[in-house]
């Protein structure tokens, strides 16, 4: 075996380890829930076996449906993200390219919010949505997730509007276009790639958010992370339903990767090569 | 469209915290000239510029085109054109777009943007580029985008900033040309920062030479290139450049190591002089100054000789007729007209 035929069999293997690892968890999720409970549990584990839609069809429409909870989980989800994508975008840019009083230590707070450890917040949390009856209610969840997405979101836009030359908005100025009209027809169109990318961060993390989701949510609003847990008791583990349930919550972060999958490869390379993202 | 785009620049004063980037600079440009701000970078001609589209405040001073006084108008109102040393082309949108933007934002109908747009296009010779995106063109193409979206909105004043630098040499001649040629046939007021000298020299009907954050020199370039009024004009005007050298005058002739030299300047007296004399000035005759060859430079059709005059380093230009070689003692003059001779503490003209 030659020295590059060598190292190239070497990449596939440890790509196919991590591979494996990564995909385990997914293929064990797809294959038991598509198994009956008693298949989940027939030891040695099958490998071949009769499939059946008998959880979906009890996860959807049985008595303990957890419709209502993917409907809380989208209405959480999608709210979050439009409100940190309509106040993280001025906010980014205005932090990007105006000069104003306290830039600096604005910048520097913003970023602050990202360094406390989120289980030291949640009692604080707790209290303060009580006090103002906003517990198990959504506009509490949205915004306490807005405490944490918005810092990310600006963050993240930030170095995509510095990448967009300065002559760029002045151009635009001589042309006759408003800042607002810049920013809207020049800047924005700029760094979609970057617009794509955070709304896929976003939108993920609110989706897959579970400790402060099972601390603030009640009976009304139940996203479907924690309803999930309804499977686990102390009794016995509904594997098959559990399993069907994951996958249902995996799909739609799933589709929204593949949709924005072209933007997000190009807006983490832009910044990576000067000018390169925006030929 | 002649008659638009008069320019006055009053006493204008642009300070960057303790760096005075701007000391009090007045001139004026006529309707329908080509104007080049011309100096070394950091002069202050960008600024100057910067200031004119309203895209920098000026400190102190005051800013008027035709007549009115725009120094606190927004740069959107301001009804100026500007081609950006980058260019500045939207990278998201097509030839056609960008060049219909400034109309778009002027809010015309339709069919009128399509009918500027397409004319602009044929004007610099890109109307089959239309459709392509800019990051799809070559770096003339580009140029050109950016000039057809400056020409197409029929400004009253045309700003360019540095926009033959990132051409190449050949490519940067022939657009030059044409830029000249289509600034006359649009009858528009220019206003052309450059620090190329030659650019200026070949564009500008007239030319303002920044040093330092003030202007030195207005004139006709060919004006500025004979009278130039102080030393540093001098220096930077002309290529080669003008030889510079220390001198004793006395009664109308200058000593130049141990030599005399016959000036055009009738004055009686003795003092300390720098004497200015262009190396296509001197030539070679006998009973001159004595000067060795050092180095020939072969630029084709002329040749320029570094020359050691004393200790002196001296450039001269000849011809192909009698070129000494390196090494030999030659000896030179000049005609007293051109001599020019400057104040060595002042730095201006004498």
């Amino acid at each position: 075996m030659t020295t590059k035929r060598f190292r190239f069999v070497a990449t596939m293997v440890i790509t196919l380890i991590f591979l494996l690892a990564w995909v385990f968890p997914i293929v064990w999720s797809v294959l038991n829930s598509l198994k009956t409970d008693q298949d989940v549990l027939a030891y040695p584990p099958k490998l071949i076996f009769q499939p059946t839609l008998e959880a979906y069809r009890d996860v959807l429409f049985g008595s303990g449906s957890i419709l209502p909870n993917l409907i809380s989980s989208f209405v959480i989800s999608i709210g979050t993200t439009v409100i940190t994508m309509l106040m993280a975008v001025p906010a980014a840019y205005a932090l990007a390219r105006l000069r104003f009083r306290g830039k600096k230590f604005a910048g520097f707070y913003v970023l602050a919010t990202q360094m406390l450890p989120p289980v030291g917040i949640i009692i604080p949390y707790f209290l303060i949505l009580r006090n103002i009856g906003w517990i198990d209610t959504y506009q509490g969840i949205i915004l306490i997730y807005l405490s944490f997405s918005l810092p990310f979101a600006i963050w993240l836009l930030v170095s995509y509007f510095e990448d967009i030359p300065f002559e760029m908005e002045e151009a635009a100025y001589l042309d006759g276009a408003s800042r607002m009209r810049t920013l809207w027809r020049i800047i924005i169109p700029q760094v979609r790639g970057g617009i794509a990318v955070t709304i896929v961060f976003v939108f993920l993390n609110a989706w897959n958010e579970f400790l402060f989701a099972v601390v603030l949510s009640g009976n009304t609003v139940r996203p479907v992370t924690v309803a999930m847990f309804n499977f686990v008791s102390v009794e016995q583990t509904l594997w098959a339903k559990l399993a069907a349930v994951s996958v249902l919550a995996m799909l739609p972060v799933v589709i929204l990767g593949i949709i924005a999958q072209k933007n997000i490869v190009k807006g983490l390379t832009v910044g990576a090569v000067k000018g390169g993202g925006r030929r | 469209m002649t008659g638009r785009g008069q320019v006055r620049f009053e006493d204008i004063v642009k300070m960057h915290g303790e760096f005075s980037a701007l000391k009090g600079v007045s001139f004026d440009i006529e309707p329908g000239e080509f104007f080049a701000l011309l100096g070394p970078s950091g002069s202050g001609k960008s600024t100057t510029l910067r200031i004119l589209a309203g895209l920098d405040a000026p400190t102190s001073g005051r800013v008027f085109i035709d007549g009115r006084d725009i120094t606190a108008t927004d740069a959107r109102d301001r009804d100026i054109a500007m081609v950006f040393q980058s260019y500045a082309l939207y990278p998201h949108m097509s030839v056609y777009e960008n060049i219909a933007f400034p109309l778009e934002m002027a809010k015309l109908p339709v069919a009128e943007i399509d009918v500027a747009v397409k004319d602009a296009a044929r004007k610099v010779k890109i109307e089959h580029l239309l459709d392509r995106k800019p990051g799809q063109l070559s770096g003339g193409q580009q140029q050109r985008c950016a000039l057809a979206r400056a020409i197409v909105r029929k400004a009253r004043l045309f700003l360019l900033d540095e926009p033959l630098s990132n051409l190449d040499a050949k490519l940067r001649m022939e657009t030059r040309a044409e830029l000249k040629k289509l600034q006359r046939s649009l009858g528009v007021t220019a206003v052309y920062v450059t620090h190329d000298q030659e650019e200026a020299m070949t564009l500008a009907d007239r030319m303002a030479v920044f040093m330092a954050g003030e202007i030195q020199q207005v004139g006709r370039p060919a004006e500025i290139f004979a009278k130039p009024n102080s030393i540093d004009v001098a220096a930077f005007i002309g290529s080669p450049p003008m030889n510079l050298l220390a001198a004793l005058f006395a009664d109308g002739d200058v000593l130049i190591a141990g030599h005399r030299l016959k000036t055009a300047l009738q004055a009686a007296g003795e003092r300390d002089v720098v004497v200015g004399i262009r190396p296509g000035a001197l030539r070679i005759a006998p009973d001159g100054l004595k000067a060795r060859v050092e180095l020939i430079e072969d630029l084709g059709d002329t040749k320029v000789l570094d020359l050691d005059c004393a200790g002196t380093a001296m450039r001269i230009r000849v011809g192909d007729e009698s070129v000494p070689p390196e090494g030999a003692v030659i000896s030179i003059t000049a005609r007293a007209q051109d001599i020019h001779l400057f104040d060595p503490t002042t730095r201006r003209r004498l």
